[in-house]
């Protein structure tokens, strides 16, 4: 599970990085103008593709999960406010929720997380996020510091980010106690929220 | 909690991740318009993303934007995206199974659509074993057909299923010769009464009587408790 952190990888970064005039973007997906679809995915359909393949691991399927996000998005765009955020981390929201909803599914797992998801995509939550955050430095950081995080700490990120996981279902298939893992994934989040913090204005 | 604790495990929540008692306390705690955990959500949720981003870069295949733009296009063609992604046997079979949802939300059937698409994929893949052996049930309704595999198990494929009243599901039984029925899964059908259900595991052909189905509480039973709607006798493998 360390290797595939440790594998993480830079050039989403460059896609990641055009997020400028999401504003402007954000204001023709409301219009209903379709030319807009096309340019939401030029910015970040390989950056949800990406994403959608490290958690379904199925390339095919990853396809249609694509479809389905920027669909999902193109509905819900109405109730963006491109004053407050970015695409990007409402697109990325999407596609992860998408995946791991898939993921439970083919393995009958109990989907009581769906209406979760569902609320916790409303852009109001993913969205308030300013176009900087994503800047390739800070991002450089943050990578530096989740390779250096102990494997048992990269491993709870790992399970939450990628794979859905709550904390006690990480207790369960670490087969470590409910309190240590809660540990791991706190102090992991604080090293974390150090290096790219200043990155992100209140 | 106090708001240091509570802003511990923002990102857990932006996630989905946090378990409901501490869900419901930072729905509370944030519904107050607390001024110090705005911002600190704000930076969870730029974590969150960050974090998304740094994943091993996969290129996309050519036409899938073509597909994703076509979703909202004027002349879109539902058929476009049903063709993407699985061949077009597994789309055809699609279309003459389940292929009645037109007038849907398109959203909720791409999710739908993308979940039948998968379970026909099993079902090939299935089909496709040489130790699979086809039991064919029902002159009469419902009819279809059932497969049995001695490592991977039973694979129904049903039509003209009676309506399910609310509450009630299918369940599979595995009837051993001489034996009480055993419990093989609980499934539903679609709108037409057409069903795709795959039990996976391995099955003693030899030992195995028949499959059948009945009608049970949504929760399902232990032992059938009504006469069965389809028994497929196992012989002669
Ligand atoms: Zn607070």
């Amino acid at each position: 599970m360390g290797a595939v952190i440790l594998s993480l990888l830079f050039p989403l970064l460059a896609i990641a990085l055009r997020i400028a005039g999401d504003g402007d973007l954000a204001r023709r997906l409301k219009s209903r103008d379709q030319s807009a679809m096309g340019e939401m995915y030029d910015r970040y359909g390989r950056l949800a593709f990406s994403l959608i393949v490290r958690i379904v691991r199925n390339e095919g399927i990853a396809e249609d999960l694509v479809q389905e996000t920027f669909l999902r998005v193109w509905n819900r765009s109405a109730s963006f406010d491109e004053e407050k955020g970015a695409l990007a981390p409402w697109v990325l929201a999407v596609a992860r929720n998408r995946a791991i909803d898939y993921v439970r599914s083919l393995e009958a797992r109990q989907t009581r997380n769906s209406m979760e998801l569902d609320k916790l995509e409303r852009p109001g939550v993913c969205a308030v996020v300013d176009d900087a955050f994503l800047q390739v430095d800070r991002v450089r950081l943050l990578k530096t510091a989740f390779d250096k995080l102990p494997p048992n700490q990269r491993m709870v990120l790992e399970l939450a980010y990628f794979e859905g996981m709550s904390q006690p279902e990480m207790a369960e298939r670490m087969k470590q106690p409910l309190g240590t893992v809660k540990t791991w994934v706190r102090t992991a989040l604080r090293s974390l929220r150090e290096e790219i913090g200043e990155a992100v204005p209140a | 909690m106090n708001c240091d604790d509570l802003a511990d495990v923002f990102e857990l929540y932006a996630l989905g991740v946090l378990e409901a008692e501490e869900r419901g306390e930072i729905e509370a705690h944030l519904g107050r318009g607390c001024a110090a955990c705005t911002p600190r959500l704000r930076r969870a949720a730029a974590l969150n993303a960050a974090i998304l981003a740094v994943v091993p870069d996969t290129a996309p295949p050519r036409g899938l934007r073509r597909r994703v733009v076509s979703l909202v296009g004027s002349g879109r063609s539902a058929w476009g995206w049903t063709f993407a992604s699985g061949s077009v046997a597994a789309a055809l079979l699609i279309a003459l199974l389940w292929f009645s949802v037109r007038d849907r939300e398109l959203e909720s059937q791409l999710a739908r659509e993308r979940a039948n698409l998968t379970r026909v994929q099993q079902a090939f893949a299935f089909l496709n074993e040489p130790e699979t052996k086809q039991v064919i049930f029902g002159k009469g309704e419902p009819r279809g057909n059932v497969f049995v595999n001695p490592r991977t198990g039973v694979l129904l494929i049903a039509s003209n299923l009676p309506p399910l009243p609310v509450g009630k599901t299918y369940e599979l039984w595995v009837i051993p010769k001489g034996g009480a029925p055993k419990p093989a899964g609980l499934f539903q059908s679609d709108r037409e009464g057409t069903a795709i259900y795959i039990q996976s595991g391995a099955l003693d052909l030899a030992a195995t009587g028949a499959v059948a189905v009945t009608v049970e509480p949504d929760a399902g039973s232990a032992q059938p408790t009504t006469t069965p709607i389809i028994v497929a006798p196992v012989a002669g493998f």
